[in-house]
């Protein structure tokens, strides 16, 4: 056991230390904290707290309302004027932002005119403006409807059996899983990726002998394995900290961060499945790895084997049409992509238990199979420096 | 107590036989040569003592068990087909393989400056490996396999590379290793290495130990009864002499089959006459033997002496 650990600590620090590595894990956070401030760049400077303007000469909107709309402390003031002269004076004098102008038939068609000098008023500043004019309009009513009327509508579909609610004020809530699986998918791939490297690289360096008999070939891949997963999981828990502290730090400038819920059965669900994942994505890169003679080759196959793991990001139409698809039914019971599957899918809809639970069984079993198939070749094809191990060889080694 | 004990093991590989019925042991504070042509078998052989490949068939030992952890970490290997991480710095890389064999870091760091100030990579040691030229490289390997003070080196072509100042220097070593009562096992193709270095050998060929024995014994064995002698005085009239002739300024004495070069010695020594300056077995060169041995056995010629088994650690012809 002290071997196993002394390997993977080795490869942690070798892994972790690379360029690659660190620029890899710096990027991402860096290109989230672009992203988010950029958004809340354009948010702020689009930001204008100067009040709006209206003229009614109908006499149907009083100004005493204002007060009972909810937040009024975060709305922009509105101001009453008599006529429109002095109201374009104060525009002009860049008192206000805009003013509309209730034209005498509003209470036939609702139309208004709207005044401004270069930059129309943001799209909130049009919201705040018509709740204060339908606060008006219902003033008569019950309170109860007008409470309804205000708030308007918000469809939430919720699902029966998982009890997941989707929200349509909740966008990002449906986008979020999205980026994670594939941040996720990111991770596995690059340090399963650099398994098949470092596995090639003993061959490689003719250090594969010295190794073997220093510790057993199992010790050997596992170290390797599970200290490029510490570095795999170090990297996405750096993602996933940076993106709450970019998150935090953004949420009161950009409202749309503001909706965001910690997804904790997601990240339950992307827990069980990545360690299957990787133990699976590992070991197709030890066998390939222990088959090849050269690193280039061996990424060659891989690169190959990649595209059958990411099929359901080139499948993502289908996704979007239907959630449900046979297709995509049949790509989260197929084990290479089980996980990317759930994970595209959860954000779309939920996936049901028995999807999950077969898909689990059916990777995990896979997983084991594979880790034992690719102890095998590994070992057999271990000592084969400048001489690839064949199919017929493999299989061999399969059935010794 | 033998360190390694290799008895009756085969090995088979599809349809190659690699190793056959291969037997013999090796002694603490012995250098052992395990000599062959090239495809003979020797590295699958050692790559069954390093349990790298099970044997199909017989046993192996090591200080008198099984291989496991314990016996891996008195090991210490350099392999026919070796090298170091080229991508890495040459002093971290020999500290983690040497950790690898159960060494504490602080105690590996300590005695790797020992190592490298003696074969002269001390101040190369921040450099990565690719930078340091074949022979720096050997020196290293041979670092990996002594660092954590093995009992039993396996050692394959250790002189590989090196210049002659550097290969009398890790012959120094491996002589100081034998006498510390180390176990090693070298294979080499440089026969006036095993000729100086080992105290007996095995030779392998297509398989199968064609001779095994004392290093010694097995020249006298092959040197066909001859002595030289130079020297003043009558060597005409030597008891157990076949035939006597003198030659270049020195006699060349035939002797009888059964006839004690020792013997012969003792009785020159006891002639008042005779004053003897060389006296001489005339013996063939290990590399001698080892072609004329493998070249009948690969013409089919058996020239097999009866009564020489190589279980039972007899010098000649298996």
């Amino acid at each position: 056991m002290r071997n196993l650990w002394l390997v993977a600590r080795y490869e942690f620090r070798r892994m972790v230390l690379r360029r690659g590595y660190l620029l890899g894990t710096l990027a991402v956070p860096l290109g989230l904290a672009l992203l988010v401030g950029l958004v809340a760049a354009v948010a702020i400077s689009q930001e204008n707290n100067l009040p709006v303007g209206y003229v009614d000469p109908t006499g149907l909107l009083d100004p005493a309302k204002q007060a009972t709309l909810p937040d009024p402390e975060d709305r922009v003031e509105i101001r009453a004027y008599p006529d429109e002269a002095s109201a374009r004076a104060d525009l002009e004098a860049e008192r206000i932002q805009a003013f509309f102008v209730l034209p005498p038939d509003y209470p036939a068609n609702l139309a208004t005119d709207l005044y401004f000098l270069e930059d129309p008023p943001r799209n909130a500043v049009w919201r705040e403006f018509d709740d204060f004019v339908r606060a008006n309009l219902i003033a008569g009513l019950p309170a109860d409807v007008q409470t309804r009327l205000l708030e308007g509508s918000e469809v939430v579909v919720e699902d029966l059996v998982s009890g997941r609610t989707f929200s349509s004020n909740e966008i990002i809530n449906f986008v979020m899983p999205f980026f994670a699986a594939i941040l996720f998918m990111i991770a596995t791939m690059s340090a399963a990726g650099y398994l098949l490297r470092v596995v090639a690289d003993e061959k490689e360096n003719r250090t594969m002998e010295i190794m073997i008999t220093s510790l057993s070939p199992t010790q050997l891949i596992a170290g390797k394995a599970l200290g490029l997963l510490a570095a795999a999981l170090g990297q996405l828990a750096f993602y996933i900290l940076a993106a709450v502290a970019i998150i935090g730090l953004a949420a009161p400038r950009v409202p749309i961060l503001q909706a965001l819920t910690v997804p904790w059965d997601y990240l339950g669900i992307a827990a069980l499945f990545f360690f299957p994942t990787y133990a699976l994505v590992a070991a197709v890169m030890i066998a390939i790895g222990g088959v090849v003679t050269e690193f280039q080759q061996g990424q060659q196959i891989a690169g190959l084997l990649n595209l059958v793991f990411l099929l359901p990001i080139l499948l993502i139409g289908s996704l979007f049409q239907n959630p449900g698809n046979p297709i995509m039914i049949f790509l989260t019971l197929f084990p290479p992509t089980s996980f990317m599957s759930i994970m595209l899918r959860w954000g779309l809809g939920t996936v049901p238990t028995w999807q999950i639970i077969a898909g689990w069984l059916l990777l995990a079993a896979t997983a084991i199979f594979m880790i034992w198939a690719a102890a095998r070749i590994f070992r057999a094809g271990m000592l084969r420096y400048g001489q690839p191990l064949n199919v017929r060889g493999a299989l061999e080694a399969l059935r010794s | 107590m033998t360190t390694v004990e290799v008895s009756h093991v085969s090995k088979r590989f599809g349809q190659v036989q690699a190793v056959r019925d291969v037997s013999f042991a090796v002694a603490p504070g012995e250098i052992f040569g395990l000599l062959g042509p090239n495809g003979a078998g020797k590295t699958t052989t050692i790559r069954m003592m390093m349990d790298i490949f099970k044997p199909d068939a017989g046993t192996i030992r090591l200080f008198g068990g099984q291989m496991d952890e314990a016996a891996r970490q008195r090991i210490g290997y350099l392999p026919e087909d070796r090298g170091l991480y080229k991508d890495l710095k040459l002093e971290p890389t020999l500290i983690y393989l040497a950790t690898l064999k159960g060494m504490d870091e602080a105690e590996a760091r300590q005695r790797l400056t020992g190592w490298l100030q003696r074969l002269d990579l001390y101040d190369h040691r921040a450099k990565k490996v690719q930078e340091l030229s074949k022979g720096m490289q050997q020196k290293a390997q041979i670092i990996t396999t002594l660092l954590h003070d093995p009992d039993l080196i396996v050692i394959d072509e250790p002189f590989s590379g090196l210049d002659p100042v550097n290969t009398r220097l890790v012959k120094d070593i491996l002589e100081e290793q034998r006498q510390a009562g180390k176990s090693i096992i070298m294979s080499t193709h440089q026969m006036y290495q095993v000729e100086a270095l080992c105290q007996r050998i095995v030779l392998i060929n297509r398989g199968e130990t064609v001779l095994y024995g004392q290093v010694a014994e097995i020249k006298r064995n092959f040197a066909g009864n001859a002595i030289i002698l130079e020297g003043q005085g009558d060597f005409g009239d030597i008891p157990g002499a076949l035939e006597t002739r003198h030659e270049n300024g020195a006699w060349h004495v035939a002797l009888a089959i059964g006839a004690d070069p020792q013997a012969v010695l003792r009785h020159l020594a006891a002639r008042p006459e005779a004053r003897v300056e060389r006296f001489e077995l005339a013996e063939p060169s290990l590399d001698d033997i080892f072609v004329q041995i493998v070249r009948d056995d690969t013409r089919g010629v058996s020239s097999r002496h009866e009564g020489d088994t190589p279980g039972e650690e007899a010098a000649g012809h298996a």
